[in-house]
């Protein structure tokens, strides 16, 4: 699946194994995106000229050419990937440390805002502390994992008690709709101005 | 039965799409949609006058709207995919078929627009499309919550199928489906069907064949 | 900015046969112009200023340039062959590089995973050694015994065959594909995709056909390559960067894509850069 990061867009993606790995999204080949490709076994393929790539970001097997074995040249820009707590994490360069545990919460969902943060912690009514907002609605508190990307848009993680119900779990959902209105009524606005 | 059909349009690919999950099989009889204008010509408006396709005929029924003909040819081979008789997941099924008309109206329009050049405000359109694929994001992340991987059901439905072929296709009119992960997790649930076809546009799902053995020196 | 040795080219910019007195707006390379039927039964096309630019009707389409081309329009000699059936396919607008798409046009590696079991399928991805030239009298780009295994050759044909296929580029958007006539063995159906820059990034393409075939209906001949092309098109609107890299060393070339090589060079050594990207970014 196609995903944002800090060096630029990336293809997601999760091995038969269970093994996430994001790679820049881009076959070297051709340019084609590949997250539009597919994924057999270990390998993702791009879609283009089924171009097959390991984990690791090398080039396994150009189907034009089935005799050829790939030079290892031909590999395509990998992030390091952390998959823990239903959250994936990507990071640009070695990290000094593994990423936050969320201990108690579960994800539910990630949506797209076309606002920045600076909206969200304005529809929120509270700040953003160290990426979680917290937010009330009806009295149902709902937490928000925060990852900008860019200035005018977000992307948010939405996170609820672990222990909640499907009904809570509904509920924080449409929260977390109103929260992405207000916000975006907030950033359309300041446009306006 | 005989469907009148066009191989670019999205609601044509919903009656085949069907027939094809059913195991009905329909005589195709293609229509110069474009650029020959064929289904405003005399033929197709003695039998449609709203000008529009797909129209398929059975004997002396003849049906215009898609999501008649996806309960119909439902109703006719695989009563399964009308969904339940619960008053709430009918309902469900209904609402959905409903809202596919929403999406033929941004996001189709948006796609004939940008690839056919018919004329329309694509910024409107652009924009209505958006937001009924976040309602649909929704509807499929509440139906996740209730163990449900489709719109009405835990198993695909005609709603389903009415909704599908637009959303997959938005990219065409130029509305990206990157912001939608319960919309890609449902999208892949449905082109993994069996029975399942593609139309242009929809590419083969190729994982879900095994990594071929290459054939060698072929001539 | 220099002058784009593109301006003094032939683009198409209309079906003729749907050429009418009312008149179609569209775009050449940035500018507004407008196409219609003069008084005189000929095409009249004016740019954004007024000024008439040079027009003329050939294969199915008008062809107008910005500049004052030195050349006139390609010949396509199949095209005048008793016998075969020209067939208009239509326009289909496409968010990428002219170049880019004509580019994806000269490649038949993609077919197995693009046009899958229509006109490659899985094992049968090998491509053949072919051969490529830039011929010099013609000044075109040429690739010949091109050969492809073909799942499904013909609507009436059982199991695959190898087809071949000739490719000829004779301007930076325009390309002839030539592809084995199972009906007459030794003549050649000919494909074509005409393409009309928009702008670097925007395209208008009109393929158009001339064909041996006088058993399938005329719809089924148009739906067929409306089928191949939007199949393409989600490709194309997907590359990074839009622009053609001109220069080594954004993209990795093999064997398989000698065409695209021999292409890109020509591209560059005329000049042919709307819609290129020559420095590595």
């Amino acid at each position: 699946m196609p995903a944002q990061s800090p060096a630029g867009p990336v293809a997601l993606w999760r091995s038969r194994s269970g093994r996430a790995a994001a790679f820049a999204d881009r076959c070297p080949h051709r340019g084609m995106r590949l997250s539009h490709g597919f994924v057999r076994g270990e390998t993702l393929s791009c879609i283009y000229h089924g171009w097959s790539y390991a984990q690791a970001g090398n080039c396994l097997r150009i189907p034009a050419h089935p005799a050829l074995t790939p030079p290892d040249t031909i590999r395509v820009a990998t992030q390091h990937v952390e998959d823990g707590g239903g959250i994936i994490w990507i990071s640009v360069g070695e990290p000094a440390a593994g990423p936050p545990r969320f201990e108690g919460l579960a994800p539910l969902r990630s949506m797209v805002v076309e606002a920045g943060v600076v909206a969200l912690e304005a529809a929120a009514g509270t700040k953003a502390v160290g990426g979680l907002l917290d937010y009330t609605h009806d009295d149902r508190a709902v937490r928000l994992l925060l990852a900008s990307e860019g200035q005018a848009r977000t992307l948010m993680h939405v996170l609820v008690d672990e222990d909640s119900n499907p009904d809570e779990r509904i509920a924080a959902s449409r929260a977390a709709e109103a929260l992405r209105r207000a916000a975006e009524d907030i950033a359309r606005g300041g446009i306006a101005r | 039965m005989k469907l009148y059909d066009y191989v670019l349009s999205p609601s044509c690919y919903k009656a085949r799409l069907m027939a094809a999950l059913a195991g009905v099989k329909l005589d195709i009889r293609p229509v110069d949609f474009h650029p020959g204008a064929e289904h405003r010509g005399p033929e197709l408006m003695a039998l449609n006058p709203a000008g529009s396709i797909p129209i398929l005929e059975d004997g002396d029924l003849v049906l215009t709207e898609s999501s008649a003909m996806l309960v119909y040819l439902a109703a006719q081979a695989a009563p399964q995919w009308l969904g339940s008789d619960t008053a709430g997941e009918a309902a469900r099924v209904q609402q959905w078929l409903s809202f596919s008309h929403r999406l033929t109206a941004s996001l189709g329009a948006a796609r004939l627009h940008e690839m056919l050049l018919r004329p329309g405000n694509i910024d409107a359109l652009q924009g209505q499309g958006t937001a009924a694929l976040r309602e649909l994001e929704a509807g499929l992340v509440e139906q996740h919550i209730r163990g449900q991987r489709f719109l009405a059901l835990d198993r695909p439905t005609v709603a389903d199928i009415a909704c599908f072929p637009y959303v997959a296709l938005a990219p065409d009119g130029g509305v990206s489906l990157d912001p939608y992960p319960a919309i890609r997790l449902w999208s892949r649930a449905i082109r993994g069907l069996d029975g399942f076809i593609e139309m242009p546009g929809i590419h083969r799902l190729h994982e879900l064949k095994p990594e071929p053995v290459p054939e060698l020196g072929e001539t | 900015m220099t002058r784009n040795a593109m301006i003094d080219g032939w683009y198409p910019v209309s079906l003729a046969s749907q050429l009418d007195a009312h008149g179609r707006s569209t775009a050449l390379m940035g500018e507004p112009i407008e196409v219609r039927r003069g008084e005189d039964g000929n095409a009249k096309v004016t740019g954004g200023n007024g000024r008439a630019l040079p027009a003329c009707i050939r294969y199915g389409h008008v062809w107008s340039s910005l500049g004052d081309p030195q050349k006139p329009l390609f010949a396509i000699p199949e095209a005048d062959q008793p016998g075969r059936r020209l067939v208009d396919v239509g326009v289909v607008r496409v968010r990428c590089s002219p170049l880019r798409a004509v580019e994806n046009f000269l490649d038949i590696a993609h077919f197995p995973f693009v046009h899958t079991d229509i006109l490659g399928a899985e094992p049968h991805t090998e491509v053949q050694n072919y051969k490529v030239e830039i011929r010099e009298d013609e000044d075109e780009v040429w690739a010949t015994q091109v050969r492809f295994y073909q799942p499904q050759a013909a609507k009436s044909a059982e199991g695959g065959i190898t087809t071949e296929y000739m490719y000829r580029v004779p301007a930076p958007t325009c390309s002839i594909l030539y592809k084995t006539c199972p009906p007459r063995p030794g003549e050649w159906d000919v494909i074509t995709l005409f393409v009309q820059p928009l702008a670097e990034d925007l395209c208008d393409v009109w393929p158009w056909m001339a064909l041996f075939d006088d058993e399938t209906p005329t719809t089924d001949l148009i739906h067929f390559q409306q089928t191949i092309f939007v199949q393409d098109r989600s490709i194309l609107e997907n590359q990074i960067p839009g622009l053609l890299p001109l220069d080594p060393g954004m993209e990795i070339p093999t064997r398989a894509d000698l065409t695209s090589v021999a292409y890109r060079r020509w591209l560059k050594r005329h000049g042919y850069t709307y819609g290129a990207q020559l420095v590595a970014q």
